[in-house]
């Protein structure tokens, strides 16, 4: 339908138009404080982009819980307002985009990321300098190394799962089956985290606890054939199978072979480390049955007392169970509206400040992190442990810590 | 081109990027432009740092990262191992880099084009292992509360930007001395075609090598600066495939083989890249990366040379200069020695397979004269010629040059010792001007690059071509011309012996007449020339001496008129019935 609109009409149509724009964007300032802005620089693109994204859902739904329920009370119900940033596929993108959001956001009060250690080594060398509290769920030792005041780490460092990991593994197979385990075996390949995962262990920590190394196997990824790394853990089979490779097609050939080999669903029992065995690609990729009975050690996943803050999250993104990465970041807005209210004001270094004396044993974002949230001088999350999930029945869920557990871990008998 | 004014407009352009860059460093109030800026030198430095070896070298190196890596790591484990500053940690890298250049060249220049590339490869990817079983995952270069500036730790981003700028200059006048020099010309006649290069007597491993370690060096420097600006190193970051690429990719961007190309290149695609993810890796992540990618095709598929060669052949296309220089003056006559014995050859054998190219020939080339060597396709001429200047080994016999032994030596030395030589393709080099051709040649003969030009302008003036002509681009020559360019180079370097492989080959009429009395001219000055012909009507003419190879073996040795009644060279030639025919006729 063509209509004859005059000139007159379209100005006074823009006139109305204004006025009624201002109303409704400008509000009067008591009214309304303005929105704080909190960061997530994170992976949203290249090989990581998955793991950016989860993290993203999480502060998301925080947010939305936080500005529902009233918002920041100390500073008149002020809102949560994300700033999301691509932290990219290199530490040189990470930088830049922590750069970027500190240019162009100039009273970002705080944030999370960056993910990958070396992008929140990168990141955190930016907002150290601007004085903006970073919360971070890398494992690095060097993050909380380096002497800096406004970095925040929630997970318990690589350094320290290294130490603590073996001790409650072999708590925990000790209290299902009675006896503890002897023998332990070794597959991972040569990347960072399972070098450094590895290397306490093999210098002394196995000894120290009693147990022999009888299969110890490092391969480069990616891996065209597992059969040789299967058949010498047929031939020794060890009481401890821990299994390190960090890619998805790699775990699939290893877990294949261990079926192949009559090894599988926890004959041999199979230990594996970081979040990305836990993820629900895996479970698509190798399906429900060579994952069962697989464990792994996290820093941080859903646990008991969390069923709320899991179900919640279920409904609202359809993903089949929340990760650490959501629950971190879920955990981490919690933790800086903590901070907010104790500080009083949007400012970037009272907000630091007023992270730094935390002591949150209830509410969601002690609830986030088992063990309640208390940093240490360096910047460490006081109390920090890990968690160990297992798959079962298609689902990964948490064993351990006891208390914490979702379901007993299932420690199958040793076949003679 | 070595033209003996100073670069005035190329240091102009260096000082208006200088002052452009200031202004824009001074306007930006945002650290994070501030960063970018920073970047974009520090990229451009590395791109610049490629150019010296593949740009002029044509050496294609996908393996940059390696020196780059290296001079980030000696940064970075200089100052957490050993307290050492990053002021005097680049320069240890630079070191460090050059000394890597060297050790990867040794074993590397065995290879030639696509070979070389792939091997470079290999460098930065192994070293990336190397160092993440070192240990060394993720590096981080300690904070400096106590002054920080002593550690290049500053708090205004703005001096690294400068430092990154500085360090861009540097690389920018060595670029600008070896483009206007000697260097310079070698490694380009060695990028067009390094057979031709080593026949003209370059000795292409004595210039590759100080390219690579030239290019290492600088290289190292800016990953050294890299390491100091992202604080951060890790093994992928600095060694990663992306960092060697990046090298490539800005100079393919801006152009290859120029000192303007690698900074145009940085200068577009670094922020083009950080704006795209900044302004979609939010809103559509991964979506910068294709962008950013077609943004590269669609600049590939406009200008395939690199932006400044698109812009420079469309706005700034001028005729080079020819420099007003005095040629050379003519070398004495020297009194050919009658009957003496330039080049002799003794029972010298070839064989490719089970064919044998050249069987047991013997020939001596009297000082002074022309002897032409005549023969049918597949006679073994050219390989005959190979075997003499050092391309090709004889599988048996002697050759000697004036009393020397010359078997085993390269074809550059060869033509050190005095032997100079066409090819039956013309090997120019396209994208240089006559003169720059001919000035190539005439390196072997001094090591003053104006001497060098003098010879090369003498030796223009010898084969007739006009001073109009030397300072055309080779790529656009005639036949007759790209003939007289290639008799120029090799007479340039006042070779005592000339090899001519069919340079009369595919000429009409007139500019055959040309070419033989530019020949002749050449031979009238003292220099002995050899050369192949396979047709024998111009060669009666312009000969001495004829030998007559077939399947590779002499058949007829002796004075023209002689050789051309020779029965068996006949029959060669004509086949069976024109030997009667030709017996016939005497009768």
């Amino acid at each position: 339908m063509l209509v004859r609109v005059g000139l007159r009409n379209v100005l006074t149509a823009l006139a109305v138009a204004a006025v009624m724009a201002s109303t409704f964007t400008a509000p009067p300032v008591a009214a309304q404080p303005k929105d704080v802005k909190v960061a997530v620089i994170a992976p949203l693109s290249g090989p990581w982009a998955r793991q950016g994204k989860l993290m993203q859902m999480g502060a998301e739904m925080a947010i939305d819980e936080i500005n529902d329920s009233g918002g920041i009370k100390a500073l008149g119900g002020a809102r949560l307002k994300l700033i999301l940033a691509d932290a990219g596929d290199s530490a040189e993108k990470a930088k830049n985009a922590a750069q970027r959001i500190l240019a162009q956001e100039p009273d970002l009060v705080g944030g999370t990321g960056a993910w990958l250690s070396s992008f929140t080594l990168a990141v955190t060398e930016i907002t150290e300098r601007a004085g903006v509290p970073m919360l971070t769920l890398s494992y690095s030792d060097a993050i909380t190394e380096r002497g800096f005041h406004y970095v925040f780490q929630t997970s318990p460092t690589g350094g320290t799962q290294a130490k603590v990991a073996l001790p409650t593994l072999l708590q925990l197979a000790e209290k299902a089956t009675g006896k503890k385990p002897k023998t332990v075996g070794i597959i991972m390949d040569n990347t960072a985290a399972p070098v450094s995962f590895a290397k306490p262990m093999r210098e002394g920590g196995l000894q120290a606890l009693g147990l022999e190394l009888v299969v110890d196997e490092v391969f480069t990824p990616p891996l065209a054939d597992a059969t040789a790394l299967v058949q010498k853990v047929r031939r020794a089979r060890p009481e401890l199978m821990l299994l390190l490779p960090t890619n998805v097609p790699d775990d699939k050939l290893i877990l294949e072979k261990f079926n192949e080999f009559k090894l599988g669903q926890g004959r041999v029992p199979l230990i594996a480390n970081g979040a990305h065995i836990g993820s629900p690609e895996l479970l698509k990729n190798v399906g429900p049955e060579l994952l069962e009975g697989l464990m792994f050690i996290v820093a941080n996943w859903g646990v008991k007392g969390q069923e709320a803050i899991i179900e919640r999250f279920k409904k609202r993104t359809g993903e089949p169970w929340i990760t650490q990465d959501s629950m971190t970041a879920y955990g981490d807005m919690w933790i800086l509206k903590e901070a907010l209210e104790r500080a009083g004001v949007a400012d970037s270094r009272k907000v630091a400040e007023a992270m730094r004396s935390l002591d949150l044993k209830d509410g969601p974002a002690a609830l986030a992190f088992p063990g309640g949230v208390k940093f240490e001088a360096n910047g460490r999350r006081a109390g920090a442990h890990l968690v160990i999930v297992q798959w079962q029945k298609g689902q990964a869920v948490t064993v351990y810590p006891t208390e914490l557990a979702l379901a007993p871990p299932i420690w199958p008998k040793q076949q003679p | 081109m070595a033209r003996r004014r100073p670069p005035y407009r190329e240091l102009t352009a260096i000082a208006g990027i200088v002052g452009a860059f200031v202004v824009v460093l001074l306007l930006v109030d945002s650290a994070y432009y501030r960063l970018i800026l920073t970047l974009v030198v520090i990229w451009a430095t590395l791109g610049l740092a490629w150019n010296m070896l593949s740009g002029y070298g044509g050496l294609i190196s996908f393996g940059h990262a390696a020196f780059f890596g290296l001079g980030a790591y000696t940064v970075t484990l200089a100052m957490v191992k050993l307290d050492i500053t990053p002021w005097l940690g680049i320069p240890m890298g630079v070191v460090v880099g050059m000394v890597a250049g060297l050790l990867v060249g040794l074993p590397t220049f065995r290879l030639r084009g696509h070979y070389f590339g792939l091997a470079m490869l290999a460098y930065p990817l192994a070293m990336l292992y190397v160092f993440e079983w070192l240990g060394y995952q993720e590096v981080t270069l300690p904070m400096k509360r106590e002054q920080p500036a002593a550690w290049m730790q500053f708090s205004d981003p703005r001096v690294h930007a400068l430092l990154g700028l500085g360090l861009m200059v540097l690389a920018l006048l060595a670029s600008l001395a070896v483009e206007r020099s000697r260097f310079g010309r070698a490694l380009r006649a060695i990028k067009q075609n390094e057979a031709a290069a080593e026949a003209a007597g370059i000795d292409t491993w004595r210039w590759k090598m100080p390219a690579m370690v030239l290019s290492a060096g600088f290289a190292a420097a800016a990953g050294g600066l890299y390491a100091v600006v992202l604080l951060i190193v890790t093994p992928p970051t600095v060694f990663g495939v992306l960092v060697s690429a990046q090298a490539l990719i800005v100079c393919l961007f801006g152009g290859v083989g120029t000192l303007w190309g690698p900074v145009i290149g940085a200068a577009i695609l670094v922020p083009l890249a950080e704006i795209l993810h900044g302004e979609l890796g939010s809103v559509v992540p991964g979506i910068q990366g294709v962008v950013y990618g077609l943004a590269i095709i669609g600049i590939i598929l406009l200008a395939p040379e690199g932006i400044f060669w698109r812009l420079r052949d469309r706005f700034f296309a001028r005729a080079p200069e020819v420099p007003k220089l005095a040629p050379a003056p003519d070398p004495p006559v020297a009194l050919a020695r009658p009957h003496h014995e330039l080049l002799v050859l003794e029972g010298v054998s070839r064989a490719f397979g089970g064919l044998r190219a050249i069987d047991n020939v013997s020939l001596a080339v009297e000082e002074g004269t022309v002897h032409g060597i005549i023969g049918p396709n597949g006679a073994g001429k050219t390989t005959l010629f190979n075997v003499i200047n050092g391309f090709l080994q004889p599988d048996s016999g002697t050759i000697r040059f004036d009393g020397r032994d010359i078997v085993g030596l390269r074809p550059n030395r060869i033509c050190r010792a005095g032997i100079g030589r066409t090819f039956q393709i013309v090997r120019a080099f396209p994208r240089m001007t006559v003169l720059e051709n001919v000035t190539t040649g005439a390196y072997v003969a001094t090591p003053d690059d104006r001497e060098a030009e003098r010879l090369a302008l003498w030796a223009i003036d010898r084969v007739g071509l006009s001073r109009r002509e030397a300072g055309q681009m080779a790529a656009g020559l005639t036949m007759r011309q790209l003939r007289l360019l290639e008799l120029a180079r090799a007479v340039a370097a006042r070779p005592r012996l000339l090899l001519l492989d069919e340079i009369l080959a595919g000429l009409g009429h007139a500019e055959l007449e040309e070419v033989v009395e530019a020949i002749r001219r050449i031979a009238r000055g003292g220099t002995t020339v050899l050369i192949i012909e396979h047709t024998m009507h111009a060669m009666v003419r312009l000969a001495d001496r004829l030998t007559v190879l077939d399947h590779g073996a002499l058949i007829a040795d002796g004075p023209p008129a002689e050789v051309t009644r020779d029965a068996a060279v006949i029959e060669a030639y004509l086949g069976r019935k024109w030997v009667q025919r030709a017996a016939d006729r005497v009768a």
